[in-house]
Parts: C-alpha cells; structure tokens; sequence
C-alpha cells in the first residue's frame, strides 16, 4: 500500500513545501500538519476491530477531515470530522488514504 | 415499564439519570465514567430506568460498552431514552439510527441544548422529528430544562411508536425486506442488516444465495459490505443535518483557546507537572502541616502543637485522658479502661487526624475530573505510557487510584485492549492511595522532618518508576498484544458543578470516616486485645507480664524473619504484625502501630516507644515502600479478582505486588544497615 501511495505521489508530482503536502497531493492522513484539510478516498486496515471503529466514527470515504490539535509529544492528534472532534494515534491515521485540500 | 438511557459517552446520561431519579450517581466530564449499568424509577412513578455506559454504536468496542449492546439487544427495554449530544449531532444521530432498527420505541433526548446556542447552531427538532420519524425533546440535563416534559411525554406514553424508518439506498432497502422475511428472531431489520455487512457474529444465517446478492451490492456501491453501511448512514444524517440544521458563526470555542496553553508543545508538559504538584502540595503539605497535630491533639491532648514546625500553644486535654478520667471515675477495671482509650480512641484517632488533608486531596482530584483536564493528561501522556505497553487512557486509573484502588480499577473498563487492561489493573494499586497517605505521612514527618515533602514526593516517584518497570516486564513476559489503539475525545472544558463536586467529596470523605467508625476500631480493639493478653488470657498489666509475652508479639514473631531484611536488621514483631494488618486497609497499618505503641507504655509518641525506637531515616522508607507496593487491601483485592475474571490471575497479581515490595525495601533496608 505505502509503495502505491508514493507512486501516486510520484505520478502527480507533489510538492511538499516545509515538510507539508501541498493541497491536491495524496497520501495517509498522517502525512497532514496542524490546521490542514483532507478528504478521505479509502482505507485499509488489518485490524478489523478498529476499523470497525473508525467507520463507526464516521471515518468513511469521502468525509473531510481536519488536524486540529496535536498533541506536545507529536502523537495522538486531535481531528475534527462531521462537526465532531476525535483523538487517535498516527500509527491508525497511517491506514487512511486522503487527498490534501487545504 | 423499564426504559434504556442509551447515548454516546460524555453526552450527560448520567446527569439525565440524576434528574430523573432524583438520585447521586457519580457524573464526571470524561468518556466512561459510567462503567456499570445503574437502575432506578422516575421520581413518584414505577417507571424503572436503566443507565447504561455510553456506546458509539451497537458494534461494542470495549467490556463495559457490550454491557450497554446486551441490555438493549437481550433485555428488550419496552422505551429507549436516546440521548444526543447536540454539539456533536452527527455522530450521535449514528447511534440513534441503529437504535431504530430494534424493536424497542425510541425517543430521542436532545442534550446540551444551552450550549448549541452559545456556539450559534439551532436545530429545527420538529423537522428532526419527520426525519426520524420518532419523538424528540429538547433538554439540558445539568440546568435541568426540559426534563419535566419528558416525564410528562413518557408517563403519558405521548411518543411515537418505532416504524423502523427505511434510511438506506432503495436497493438496500429492498434486499433489507427480502432478507427480514426469511428471518425468525427479534430485531429483525437490525439482524438483516448486521447480515449485509458480514458481522462475524450473524455470518450463519446468511444463505449462499445473499451472499452472492450481498456482494453484487458491494459492486455496485464500490464498497464492502461494513462500510457500505456505514457510509449510507452518515450521508442520511448528512441529509437530515442539512435540512434541518443552520450554523450561524463558529470561531474559536472557549475550549480551542484553553487547548493552545493546556496543550502548547513545550508548556504542557510543565503544567501538568506543576497541577500534580500543587494537588499534593494543598492536601499533604499545606493542610496535612496545618491540621495532623491539631486533630491528634483533639484525641490525645497537649499543652502545644506544631504547625509548620513552629510551636504553638494549643492547650487540651483531649477525648482519650478526658474518657479515660471519666471511667475512672466511674470506677472502671484497668483493662475496659485500656480497651476504650488504647484501643478503640487510639485507633480511630490515629487514622482520623488526616481526614482534613484527604478531604483536599478528594477536592482536587474531582476538580481533576469534571473540568476535563483529565482527558488532556490521557491525550498528552498516550506516547509515553504507549511506550510502555499501556495507553494514556491507563492513566485514569492510576489517577483515580491515587484517592482509592477499587474505583481506579473499575475505571480500566475504558480501556479496549484486553492485555492493556489487564495490565492497568494490576498496575493501579500501585499508586499510593489515600489509605496509604497516613503511612506515608506518620513516618516522613517524624524521621524527615523539613524534608518530609521531598520524601513524599520521592515515593510517588518511585511509584511511577514501578509502575512503569513493571509494565515493561508484565509486556515483554505476558502481554504481548499488538492491537493497541487509542481512539478517544476531548471533552469540553467545563466549569464544575459545585453540588456534584461538593457531593462526590463528600461521598469519598464519609466512606473514609465510616471505614475508620467500623474497620478501623473493631480491627484496633482486635489488635489492644491480642496485645493485651498471653496465650493464658491474663491481662498484661506492664508491671508483672509484658507486652513481649503477648499474643500478638508470639505470632508477630513467627513471621519478623521476613521483615528483618528491610527493617536493617532489626527484629520487630510490632511493626511485623501492623504491616500485615495493611491487607485489612492500608490506614490499619498507621492504627496497630499507635495501639501496640501506647500499650507498650514508654513513651509519649510512637516513635520513642521503646517497641518502635529502633526505626532510622533508613528502615523507615524501606518500611513505606513495603506498605505501599505490596498487596493492596482486601477491597482493592476483590476488585481485582472481579475486573481480571480469575483468581489465579489475582492472586499472580499480589504475589507480584508483594515479591517487588518485598524485594524494593529489603534493598533500601539493607543498604541502611550497612551504612548506618
């Protein structure tokens, strides 16, 4: 999955400006800083536990997600979606495929 | 009648539960403060009502959320309070659409209505309403709005009944049809519709024919079955919120504001230090320096207190000599006379004078916990404690551990991970509980005196040192698990409710009197009594049999072997016998040390009896360390017991405990009486 990833990175050629993906790149949701804007086009998980969480959350394709706090240590991050705001680990933001809007 | 109060977790249910009930079921403003299932009955009806934890959907993550999943799906509730939080409606109103796939009516409550308009969003509920096709009622569980008409709604049965309003795709809902006519158990949409998405648990009714149709639907959609659903529910919310909800402005909350200090990346850390430190600081050391002797004082007499190692004048004769008097003078034997002042003053005595500081210590930690600083330390701290095996959620139990072990350990329910739980519970009695703070204080004021903050200090430290040892062994020799996850929510700040504050401290503190008005004397007379008596049951009088001969000592002496390591040295059947009392409750301890003392008769304080003189700097921490790591109280035991599900686990558990208690003060122990 990470080498399909990179290679659409290549594909788009994306720039990251400041270590930040610029808006129209794809990648995991981790690769997002504090105040940006994605959308999510899929995930993939292999624990099917969490992932039921995640689309319990509301983690579904197309949803738009925001990084709205990190946390001092770097990880967790605090994200907003549906209005709502929820705290999960870069390890699981890491399984979720998005394109950067803003 | 029995009704479900069912909603996410933080969206008031417990506070809705309160109103209704006109009960004091402990509220919080962190997710999963209700771990167990509470019933009650609406104030002057036989309506009963049933509390449940909080869950996101009817898929349970965590153990307390299938109790909550168990209770609407088996237990059929003939009405669903559905609480939703209004200031994350989305999210709710995913749970509320599963809710409508069971058999039960449902109404929905919409909560935090005050603050929708403070954050200028206004619902239009009667549209809400149509949408759903079910009743809903606008409240504020905590200003108590709204609550009158729910009554009224349910007592007069005014809602509408469930129709199982179709919210999916028409090629869904048609598959959905076809699929219910076939099945023969309750919750049938519900049933069909846990079918389409695969769940392990109803993959055995699913016939080859619906699978081939089920995965032809997942073509069409481009989705797999879990998500597909998941998907059409949000974007029917979606819909819905559209349609009836309007958004007027939205800049930074109150809470953003407050994240950028309490959550700064270079200052939070700092803070969350200084606020632990100040907790400790108000109740240890400035209220414990104010009031320790002042209240020992009140039971033992004096002509000065030391407040802040300054001398004051304070004089009193004190409950114990003025009973003792009394007697006396009633003509009482020498023996009754001692079994009241020695045994049952003393003992409640000794664990009495650092009720002021608990009652401090209590405050903080519900001030901790309904501000929703407490979810901020889980979310900062989650990368350390991760490190270590555990989640930043372990640590709302070590800090509701730090007043008392048995709810720390009740609260690992939160946490999803099984092995992560495990090992938090037997984690938990390690940080030094309000019980133990007695023992901590008796000993480093009197051998540290100044000092005695940084030695108090220094013991909470080694606690997390222990803690986090531990933790690495219990994972890298038991625990292995790889599933990990954190998925939680930062509640927003609130300002505490002082009734529910004022009630909880209130709840602790009385628990801790009553403990000491029972446990605690009937425990001090058992100890007078066996140290009172030989074998022969004479009475030792001190004068022709000592105290030497007694019961107690014969019996203390049988296990001082063990001690003798960490005492340096020093063989003492007194302080053998009052740690081992430590399994009865932690306070214990501080009482059977203050008994045996005063009965031996030498000295004025513990410490210069002639029992306990042989106590230094060094033998006095190997001692506290020893009472606070080793094997918790018989409550906090059971506790462990019940959340582990085996006894054999638990009883791993405090050998564990034990051995590293043991092993920690005998090298303290030893170390001193090389040195000294």
């Amino acid at each position: 999955m990470n080498k399909r990833i990179r290679k659409r990175r290549r594909e788009r050629n994306c720039q990251t400006r400041g270590g930040r993906l610029q808006p129209g790149c794809e990648g995991h949701l981790s690769d997002l800083g504090r105040g940006q804007k994605a959308i999510v086009l899929d995930f993939h998980n292999d624990n099917p536990a969490l992932r039921r969480r995640l689309l319990d959350m509301g983690i579904t394709k197309g949803v738009v997600i925001e990084i709205k706090k990190v946390a001092p240590l770097g990880d967790p991050v605090d994200i907003l979606l549906r209005g709502y705001e929820l705290c999960i680990r870069k390890k699981d933001m890491q399984s979720i495929d998005i394109r950067v809007i803003e | 009648m029995i009704i479900a109060l069912v909603g996410n977790q933080n969206s008031g249910k417990t506070t809705l539960f309160n109103a209704l009930t006109g009960t004091n079921q402990k509220v919080g403003n962190w997710p999963g403060v209700t771990i167990e299932r509470k019933e009650g009955f609406i104030i002057g009806t036989n309506i009963k009502i049933v509390d449940l934890p909080g869950i996101y959907s009817l898929s349970p993550y965590s153990a307390e959320e299938e109790i909550s999943r168990q209770f609407v799906m088996d237990e059929k509730p003939d009405l669903i309070i559905n609480i939703v939080d209004a200031t994350s409606l989305e999210r709710s109103l995913y749970l509320t659409t599963q809710l409508l796939e069971l058999d039960s009516d449902v109404i929905i409550a919409l909560n935090m209505s005050d603050a929708l308009e403070r954050s200028g969003i206004s619902i239009d509920l009667e549209k809400l309403s149509e949408k759903f096709d079910t009743s809903i009622v606008s409240i504020s569980a905590k200003k108590n709005k709204g609550i009158d008409d729910l009554v009224q709604i349910i007592k007069k049965k005014k809602y509408k009944k469930n129709t199982q309003r179709q919210i999916f795709d028409a090629k869904i809902e048609k598959f959905i049809k076809e699929i219910v006519q076939t099945l023969n158990i309750p919750h049938k949409r519900f049933s069909a519709i846990k079918m389409i998405e695969k769940d392990r648990d109803y993959l055995l009714l699913l016939s080859d024919e619906q699978n081939i149709k089920i995965n032809e639907l997942e073509k069409v959609f481009d989705m797999d079955g879990e998500q597909l659903i998941a998907d059409q529910r949000y974007q029917y919310i979606s819909r819905c919120k559209e349609a009836c909800v309007t958004q007027v402005h939205k800049g930074e909350t109150i809470t953003d504001k407050l994240d950028r200090i309490f959550l700064h990346k270079y200052f939070a850390i700092p803070i969350f230090i200084i606020v632990m430190g100040l907790v400790y600081f108000l109740s240890v050391g400035l209220m414990g320096g104010l009031t320790v002797e002042f209240v020992e004082a009140l039971f033992d007499g004096s002509t000065t207190i030391n407040i802040f190692n300054n001398e004051v004048a304070f004089e009193i004769k004190g409950l114990g000599p003025w009973v003792a008097e009394m007697l006396e003078g009633l003509g009482a034997s020498a023996w009754s006379i001692s079994l009241v002042v020695d045994g049952m003053i003393a003992g409640f005595g000794a664990v009495s004078s650092f009720l002021p500081q608990l009652v401090i210590l209590f405050l903080c930690l519900a001030l901790l916990e309904t501000t929703g600083y407490m979810s901020r330390i889980t979310f900062f701290l989650d990368k350390i404690f991760r490190r270590f095996g555990l989640s930043g959620k372990s640590l709302i139990p070590f800090i509701v551990g730090s007043g008392c072990s048995v709810p720390g350990i009740l609260a690992t329910r939160t946490i999803e991970d099984e092995d992560e739980r495990k090992m938090t519970i037997m984690l938990t009695p390690f940080v030094p509980c309000s019980a133990k703070l007695p023992i901590i204080a008796i000993f480093a004021s009197y051998f540290f005196t100044h000092l005695a903050w940084i030695v108090t200090l220094s013991l909470y430290l080694l606690a997390i040192i222990v803690i986090f040892v531990s933790a690495l062994f219990l994972k890298r020799f038991f625990y292995k698990s790889a599933n990990s996850t954190y998925i939680s929510e930062l509640p927003p700040y609130h300002i505490p409710s002082g009734k529910y504050v004022l009630r909880d401290v209130f709840d602790k503190t009385w628990a801790f009197v009553k403990n000491a008005g029972t446990i605690i004397i009937l425990c001090s007379v058992g100890v007078w009594f066996l140290a009172s008596f030989t074998w022969g049951f004479k009475y030792i009088d001190g004068v022709t049999l000592h105290i030497d001969q007694s019961i107690l000592a014969s019996i203390g002496n049988g296990l001082a072997w063990l001690f003798y390591p960490m005492l340096g040295g020093n063989w003492s059947w007194g302080a053998t016998v009052s740690a081992i009392q430590g399994l009865i409750a932690k306070e214990q301890v501080v009482s059977s040390l203050e008994v045996i003392a005063g009965l031996e008769g030498s000295g004025k304080t513990l410490f210069e009896s002639g029992l306990f003189s042989f106590f230094n700097n060094w033998n006095a921490y190997a001692f506290m360390i020893f009472n606070l790591f080793s094997a918790p109280c018989i409550a906090a035991i059971a506790a462990m017991k019940k959340e582990l599900g085996s006894a054999k686990t638990m009883l791993k558990a405090i050998l564990f405990q034990t051995g590293i208690a043991w092993l920690l003060a005998s090298i303290v122990g030893v170390i001193g009486w090389i040195i000294v």
